[in-house]
C-alpha cells in the first residue's frame, strides 16, 4: 500500500474494485486480483487467453498481430454488434517478465485519427494476489483536464448521459 | 491528420483555463450575452470577450445572429469528439480489467474443482 500521496492526483471516479485517478499527464488504473504472477502475466502475453478478457462487456477480440518482444508489433481487433470493429495497435517497448511491461496502446477515433500513447503495466506479487497498475500517458494534464471536464459539460448538456453517469458515481 | 491534431490542442488549451470551463458550464444552459456570461465573474467584459474569442476559435461555441447581443451558445461536435476517446479509454480498461477478474477466478475455481481428490495442486509437479 502507499502511503504517499501526491497533491497532483486527482480521483477520475474511483469503483469498489478498481482505483481510477489522473497524475500529471497519466490515467492510471489500480485493481488487485486473486491470482499468482505469473498467471496474470499470462494472460495479458498469451494470444489465446487475450481474447478470454480483453476488451469492454459485449465486445469480441481477435489478436492479429502479437510479436511481444522490444520493437514487436501487437493488433487486437475488437468486434461488437452495436459498431463497427475497433483496431487496437502499437508496439512493445520494455518487456520485463512477470513484473512489467510498456508499449503504445492506440487506437483510430473517427474525425480525429490516431490516438492515445504510451502505456505500462506493473504487476505486484501480493502474498500471491496480483496488484495492476496500469498507466495510460495522455499527454499532458490539460489534455486529461479538458477532456473530462468537456465529458461533464457534454453531459450536462444531455448527449452524453452515460459519460455523465460515469463521471459522477463514485 | 495534423490539423486534426492542431485542432485537438487548440480545444484542449481553451478548456485548460477554469473560467472559460465556466463559461462552458453556464453555456450548458442555455444561450446567454456577454454581459450575462461576465456577471458571475469580477471581470471586465472586455476579458470575457477575450475567452469568448479563445473558445469560438476552438469551435466550442458560436455567435447568434441576433443584431443587438449575439448571444453565445454551446457547440456540442469538439467536445463530443475528445471526451469520447478518453472515455473509451477509461471504458476499456475499466470493464477489461471486470472481465479478467472473472477469467482468472473461473481458472482458479476450475483447478481447484480438477484437483479436489489431489493434495498436490500441480499436476506437473515431481513428487
Amino acid at each position: 500500500m502507499e502511503t504517499t500521496m501526491t497533491e497532483t492526483r486527482i480521483d477520475r471516479g474511483s469503483t469498489d474494485t478498481t482505483t481510477i485517478y489522473s497524475e500529471g499527464g497519466d490515467l492510471v488504473f489500480e485493481r488487485t486480483f486473486d491470482a499468482p504472477r505469473e498467471q496474470v502475466w499470462k494472460a495479458f502475453m498469451d494470444p489465446d487467453l487475450v481474447p478470454r478478457w480483453w476488451g469492454p462487456h459485449g465486445t469480441t477480440t481477435r489478436v492479429a498481430e502479437m510479436d511481444v518482444r522490444p520493437g514487436g508489433k501487437w493488433r487486437y481487433v475488437s468486434s461488437a454488434p452495436d459498431r463497427d470493429d475497433v483496431t487496437f495497435y502499437g508496439e512493445y517497448l520494455e518487456i520485463d517478465p512477470p513484473a512489467s511491461f510498456r508499449w503504445t496502446f492506440m487506437f483510430d477515433v473517427e474525425g480525429l485519427g490516431p490516438q492515445g500513447g504510451p502505456e505500462t503495466f506493473r504487476f505486484e506479487d501480493l502474498d500471491g494476489r496480483t496488484k495492476i497498475t496500469s498507466i495510460g500517458h495522455m499527454g499532458s494534464a490539460e489534455a486529461i483536464e479538458g477532456a473530462l471536464a468537456s465529458g461533464m459539460i457534454a453531459g450536462a448538456i444531455g448527449t452524453w448521459d452515460r459519460l455523465e453517469a460515469l463521471l459522477t458515481e463514485g | 491528420m495534423d490539423t486534426q491534431e492542431d485542432a485537438l490542442s487548440q480545444t484542449f488549451a481553451a478548456l485548460a483555463d477554469p473560467t472559460r470551463r465556466a463559461i462552458l458550464a453556464r453555456l450548458a444552459h442555455g444561450e446567454a450575452s456577454v454581459k450575462e456570461l461576465a456577471a458571475p465573474f469580477d471581470m471586465t467584459q472586455p476579458a470575457i470577450s477575450k475567452h469568448l474569442r479563445v473558445l469560438e476559435q476552438a469551435g466550442l461555441i458560436e455567435q447568434g445572429r441576433q443584431a443587438q447581443w449575439r448571444p453565445r451558445r454551446l457547440r456540442a461536435g469538439p467536445l463530443r469528439d475528445i471526451s469520447e476517446w478518453v472515455n473509451q479509454y477509461r471504458r476499456h480498461w475499466e470493464e477489461s480489467f471486470e472481465r479478467l477478474d472473472s477469467y482468472l477466478r473461473e481458472l482458479n475455481d476450475r483447478q481447484e474443482q480438477g484437483n479436489g481428490d489431489d493434495d498436490d495442486r500441480d499436476p506437473n509437479r515431481p513428487r
